[in-house]
């Protein structure tokens, strides 16, 4: 009751012309992120950080959530029109989407994966309203030790069970946790991996980095490949965007399913959208009462992973607003954006910026309904948008990257390490390294640093504190599973083990 | 590149973070971790995992994702990736003396060539209304300090 009562007055503030604005912009950006490949939520959030000093942390923040959503709408259109998956979440969406366009049903694809998309938002968005709370609470007991054990597991989680190899996503890791060490030690003052550059002594700023990898990164990536010039073929789109009764039958379980399988594996560390969009593929496949139009264009094929993908974008948001841990690369950026305002995150943001967080979780409501009403009238606009040739669309975007870069701070020298990272990134993605470890490591670095130290005072320098205090053991125990039993189950499967 | 030179490159980077790690001057004041601990922690980390990867990568076992069928680069990559680098050094040389727009301009002409776009006119008009949209929207319209437009250097 008590949660209800703050998102009533959340509902209050969010409802305000100025934060409804906000909430509007950022729906629309993201929509367009979501839309245009080669641009993500975690580039767009990056590249808007230099904004913190400008605008008030709840407008901010409203707009943030308004991209991180928008962008899991966005996504699906060019997965359906274009076959090209503008993020992770919507590749499953391609597979049936892509072929229900060209059966001339691009319109009821489009509409199905808008309509799960607001059912599975509003469905995570409640679990979000009502569970955070009780995560907070249980959060309460957590002392630094625990913390530091929390951030390791988490750390585990997104490199070696996300990605295709322990060992590269560990070295990405640890790339990233050198990252988030350069600069002074907060504690004693001392210069760390500053190689004597005065500019260095600040610390690495996670929007050079971040754009460095992802769009930069990916520009070289696509730019050296030399095929993206090759512009894919563009659906016209077809077919009403109204659903008829037997679509409607057809979908709602979908959505539902969806959103089940979406909220809690997004919640999870390393859970992310990739994995509940084909579990929620499989499943319709096996459930659904035309198994044989899978493959084809079967609108349950479009209505459940698109209903995953928009759960899993709530249930991120519940480790990063209760616990102040980032599962994904764009919670990690939301997390820098909390930190730039200078707002303690974890546990006690419900309690300190009780205000900020219902505003926020109002406006994920608010939000939704934005987006339904955006993402249908506005498809032709969206599809136009897919036809920019791809010279000017990573002109614009290496440009922006740029500018957002040197806007932050008129450093030229920023702008040489937007493109060391860039080359980085490239990179990464030739062999296949995953990002968000990299990005995740970076902001955690010195937060895992700091409980670190917290527990081993406390402790008065033993180690075991980690894995005696019961909470903070069992977190380790499980992120020591988490690190063996991917090797340990490939070794397993390979022919001739069981001999 | 390959996967055993990228080893090697790593095996660098550790290197050359071990020494930094050796200069971190020690903390005057007495407390149970002092600031050496965390970095040395992570560069032995980083090192073991590259010297892993290197070994792994000399019996063949890491992925270079442009082997894929549809994955390998056409001719020219080379210089498609040094347009691109070459208008990012463009951005960095001039955006002092010029401005923020014509290099912006310059940067992104260097992109769009890098995508097949021709050099031209063309690639000028679109990259410099694409540099002052952006200059407008962040400097003018959002207050971000992107410096003038244009700055005159006699």
């Amino acid at each position: 009751m008590q949660a209800f009562d703050a998102l009533l007055t959340g509902f209050g503030s969010a409802l305000q012309p100025l934060t409804l604005m906000w909430g509007f912009a950022g729906c629309l950006i993201g929509t367009l992120v979501g839309v245009l490949p080669g641009i993500s939520p975690a580039l767009t959030i990056a590249l808007l950080l230099p904004l913190t000093y400008q605008v008030p942390a709840t407008s901010m923040f409203v707009m943030f959530a308004g991209i991180y959503y928008g962008a899991a709408y966005g996504g699906s259109t060019t997965s359906i029109l274009l076959n090209t998956p503008g993020e992770s979440g919507s590749v499953v969406t391609a597979l049936e989407g892509n072929k229900m366009a060209r059966r001339g049903r691009a319109g009821q694809a489009l509409a199905t994966a808008a309509i799960g998309s607001f059912v599975a938002g509003t469905i995570g968005t409640l679990a979000l309203t009502f569970f955070a709370p009780w995560v907070v609470e249980a959060a309460l007991a957590f002392g630094p030790a625990e913390y530091f054990s929390l951030m390791v597991l988490s750390l585990v989680a997104v490199s070696a069970v996300l990605g295709s190899s322990v060992l590269r996503g560990l070295l990405s890791l640890t790339a990233g946790l050198l990252c988030g060490l350069v600069g002074i030690d907060l504690q004693t003052g001392q210069p760390r991996f500053t190689f004597g550059r005065a500019e260095l002594l600040d610390g690495l700023e996670v929007t050079v980095v971040a754009v460095g990898l992802f769009a930069v990164g990916e520009a070289l990536y696509l730019a050296w490949q030399g095929r993206e010039s090759r512009s894919g073929e563009v659906m016209k789109l077809t077919g009403s965007l109204r659903l008829s009764r037997q679509d409607w039958a057809r979908s709602w379980k979908p959505w539902i399913r969806g959103s089940l399988f979406g909220f809690p594996i997004g919640a999870l560390p390393a859970g992310g959208a990739e994995l509940p969009t084909m579990l929620s593929y499989y499943t319709e496949k096996k459930l659904s009462k035309h198994p044989e139009e899978f493959g084809h264009g079967a609108i349950e094929g479009v209505a459940g992973p698109e209903a995953a993908n928009n759960a899993a974008a709530a249930g991120v948001l519940m480790p990063l607003l209760t616990l102040g841990i980032p599962t994904s690369a764009t919670a990690a950026i939301m997390l820098s954006a909390f930190e730039g305002y200078g707002i303690q995150t974890g546990p006690q943001l419900f309690s300190q910026q009780g205000a900020l967080v219902w505003t926020l979780i109002a406006s994920l409501y608010i939000g939704n309904v934005i987006l339904l009403v955006l993402n249908l009238p506005l498809v032709n606009l969206w599809v136009r948008l897919l036809k920019i040739p791809p010279p000017w669309l990573y002109a614009g975007i290496i440009v922006i990257s740029t500018a957002g870069v040197y806007g932050a701070g008129n450093s030229v020298f920023n702008v040489g390490l937007l493109f060391f990272f860039g080359l980085i990134g490239f990179l990464m993605r030739r062999f296949d390294f995953p990002a968000a470890p990299l990005i995740v490591g970076m902001i955690l670095a010195p937060m895992a640093e700091q409980s670190m130290r917290q527990a081993l005072t406390i402790s008065q320098g033993d180690w075991f504190t980690f894995f005696t205090r019961p909470l903070s053991g069992s977190l380790m125990a499980v992120a020591i599973v988490l690190l063996m039993l991917p090797p340990l189950v490939r070794r397993l499967r390979r022919p001739g083990a069981r001999s | 590149m390959t996967p055993l030179r990228l080893a090697v490159l790593l095996l660098a980077i550790a290197a050359a973070a071990i020494w930094q790690v050796t200069v971190i001057p020690e903390s005057l004041m007495q407390m149970t971790v002092g600031p050496v601990l965390a970095p040395a922690v992570v560069v032995v980390g980083l090192a073991v995992l590259a010297l892993l990867y290197g070994v792994s990568a000399w019996r063949g076992r890491q992925v270079d994702v442009s082997h894929a069928p549809d994955q390998t680069p056409l001719p020219g990559s080379g210089r498609r990736l040094a347009s691109l680098l070459g208008g990012g050094a463009v951005f960095m040389a001039l955006v002092g003396p010029l401005g923020f727009v014509l290099p912006a301009a310059l940067c992104g002409m260097g992109v769009a060539r890098a995508f097949d776009a021709p050099l031209g006119w063309r690639s000028a008009l679109v990259c410099g209304a694409i540099a002052a949209v952006f200059w407008l929207v962040f400097a003018q319209l959002l207050g971000i300090g992107l410096g003038p437009a244009l700055r005159w250097p006699f």
